[in-house]
């Protein structure tokens, strides 16, 4: 049996550590089913620096050290598998997330600590190099979803590795092996809602994967059937995600049975109170189930006593409320206000909604598939159910203009949103990498590694994609755009048409692309709900 | 057994945490007061102030 450090990297380094990383506690449960031995070292969770990690590298002899995580946190990873090398010479250093599947030969180039990469999905991957070493074999490249090294100093991308069928044959999470009384219980805290904030035992859950829409900015970590493998010239592999014109996905969802079952274990385990549900759409599964699937997590939830009490009395909710609050992403054309209701009985207090811009020409670029018109609808529907909605806001889309900063704007002093919103950012696996790349790397002096170790949160501003707007000006413009300065922005406007030669009442843009219709070309369905 | 490390075996080794690991007072106030940064809010990272005498020195003079 393999013995197995598992390294939780640091992320979002700024706050506080919040979130037990669901694909590294569900990744050691299945390792742990398979009878391996397996410890985890969370330092996100604890955040010492080398000496400590020292002293984890040496607290055994470890046959494999796993690690892996979003690409915001390539920065660790790299100090750590240096440093994992440096002190396990013998280790099978595996690395896999969304770090290394958005891009595996950059990372594996970068990172020449790393043995063996896993793309994509890790639920079957992982548990089969493990078997695979055990039996003394170190023949990665006949692993589906591997990439490895070969004899010549090159690289191997083995087959497209087939995402798992029936999710509800995955274990539950192993939250025990991460320091929840320690650090994650004392951050439970959500500022998203009243009840998000009075939040003392928090746990994060992803009942889903997959969105069916194509927002351009938007990666799926190769885990919801965005990911093709491609042959390239040199009958080389190329692992390709969302390109214009060429999107798929697979939408899979774990059965309302295993939800209310995992969340009532944890209840009674862990005596939790709030659930985030990390699924990028909870929509898109509700949608797909034939409005099946919400409602009926909903009426098991109520059925298992998870509802909390002050919805059940009617009451205002406060710290004597028992029972699981719990919060979602909901998007603003499949939602409807019937199962804003339902979830709003059931106890979710707050739903996340990408609403990115209320300007008409700059939704029709994205590919979110909402209006303002339908990004309005939801809002009232949400706040009429009892839930806060979320109202998640973006500038610098490469269309942006003055006409969509001014409707911004507007929207918001309507609607009573505050809010300072992100930059478009191109992070690597969207759409907009791919088309950028070129001009992201220009930005970087042609150094993918140095974008890579910059993004962050995007409220920072890192590669701009704008075709009107500079990184000083998007800076600017947010400023202003919060405190309501339309006279400030009103004269830039003045003084950048002088610049660009562009006549007053013509539209404030250099953005000349044709705007294209998007579709997702091929949907697979591959669970279907129990209720 | 530590709880730095959490799994399904004890380690041959355990994992000790580093005592000076806490911040100090002054990596508290200044995490602190970076949070608020802006208006009245500044303050001097003592770690990065470097006094170049003969540079700085002839600033003050001229
Ligand atoms: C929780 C979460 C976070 C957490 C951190 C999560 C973590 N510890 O890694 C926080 C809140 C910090 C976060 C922040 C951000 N996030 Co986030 N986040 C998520 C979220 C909601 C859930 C992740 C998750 O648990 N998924 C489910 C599990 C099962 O998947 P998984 O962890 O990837 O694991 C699987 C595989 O990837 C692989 N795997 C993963 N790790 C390992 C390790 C090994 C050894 C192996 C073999 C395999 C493996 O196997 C697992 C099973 O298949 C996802 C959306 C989603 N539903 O996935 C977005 C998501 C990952 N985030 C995203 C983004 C854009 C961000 C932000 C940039 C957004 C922002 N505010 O600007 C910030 C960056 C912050 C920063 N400064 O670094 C993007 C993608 C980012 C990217 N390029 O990698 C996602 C996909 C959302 C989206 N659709 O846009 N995020
Ligand atoms: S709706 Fe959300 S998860 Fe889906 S593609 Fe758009 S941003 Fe990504």
């Amino acid at each position: 049996m393999a013995k197995i450090l598992f390294i939780n990297p640091v992320v979002r380094e700024e706050d506080d550590p919040r979130h037990v990383p669901y694909g590294i506690a569900l990744l050691a449960a299945i390792a742990m089913r398979e009878g391996h031995l397996v410890q985890v070292y969370d330092e996100n969770a604890w955040r010492k620096g080398p000496q400590v990690l020292h002293s984890v590298f040496n607290a055994d002899r470890w046959d494999v050290i796993a690690i892996g995580g979003i690409t915001t946190a390539y920065g660790s990873i790299k100090n750590i598998v240096r440093q994992a090398r440096r002190e396990c010479p013998q280790a099978l250093i595996v690395l896999g997330g969304g770090v290394l599947t958005s891009l595996p030969r950059e990372m594996m180039g970068f990172l020449p600590e790393v043995d063996v990469g896993v793309v994509g999905e890790g639920f079957i991957t992982f548990p089969e190099i493990l078997a695979m070493l055990d039996a003394g074999g170190r023949d990665w490249a006949s692993i589906d979803g591997t990439i490895s090294r070969t004899a010549d100093g090159g690289l191997f991308i083995s087959g497209q590795r087939a995402l798992l069928e029936d999710l509800d044959t995955l274990p539950y999470p192993a939250w025990d092996l991460f320091p929840l009384e320690e650090v994650y219980f004392p951050n439970s805290q959500v500022l998203f809602s009243e009840e998000g904030m009075l939040a003392k035992r928090r746990l994060d859950i992803n009942m889903s994967y997959g969105c069916s829409l194509v927002c351009k900015y938007c990666y799926h970590l190769g885990i919801a059937g965005d990911m093709r493998y491609e042959t390239d010239a040199n009958e080389d592999i190329q692992v390709a995600f969302d390109q214009p014109k060429n999107y798929t996905r697979s939408i899979r969802y774990h059965s309302p049975e295993y939800v209310v079952g995992l969340v009532k274990y944890a209840r009674e385990k862990y005596n939790i109170d709030f659930v985030v549900f990390l699924d990028e759409n909870l929509m898109t599964m509700d949608q797909y189930s034939k409005r099946t699937w919400m409602s009926e997590i909903c009426r098991l939830w109520v059925e298992a006593g998870l509802q909390p009490t002050c919805l059940r009395d009617g009451i205002e909710h406060d710290e004597q409320c028992t029972g699981v609050h719990w919060s979602g992403t909901s998007h603003a054309t499949l939602c409807n206000p019937e199962i804003l209701k339902t979830m709003r009985n059931a106890g979710c207090s707050h739903l996340v909604y990408g609403y990115e811009s209320f300007a008409r020409h700059v939704m029709k670029t994205i590919g979110k598939g909402a209006t303002p018109q339908t990004n309005l609808r939801s809002f009232f529907w949400t706040l009429e159910a009892g839930i806060r909605p979320i109202p998640n806001q973006i500038i610098g889309f490469p269309n942006e203009d003055f006409a969509a900063i001014y409707d911004n704007m507007e929207a918001w002093k309507k609607l009573g949103i505050v809010v300072k919103p992100f930059f478009a950012t191109p992070y690597p696996g969207s759409e907009w990498f791919t088309v950028y790349r070129n001009r992201i790397l220009e930005q970087y002096d042609g150094d993918l590694e140095s974008y890579l170790l910059d993004l962050g949160d995007a409220t920072r501003i890192t590669a701009v994609i704008s075709h009107n707007f500079n990184a000083v000006e998007l800076l600017g413009l947010r400023e202003l755009m919060l405190n309501f300065d339309y006279k400030r922005i009103r004269a830039y406007e003045q003084y950048w048409r002088n610049n660009h030669g562009i006549k007053d009442g013509a539209p404030s843009t250099l953005y000349r692309e044709p705007v294209q219709e998007v579709a997702v070309t091929k949907i697979t369905q591959q669970k279907v709900a129990t209720g | 057994m530590s709880t730095l490390m959490k799994g399904n075996f004890t380690p041959a080794q355990a994992v000790e945490s580093a005592p000076q690991q806490a911040d100090s007072l002054e990596q508290r106030f200044e995490k602190e007061a970076l949070k608020k940064l802006g208006g009245s809010i500044a303050f001097v990272a003592k770690k990065k102030v470097l006094w170049g005498d003969e540079v700085d020195n002839q600033d003050a003079t001229e």
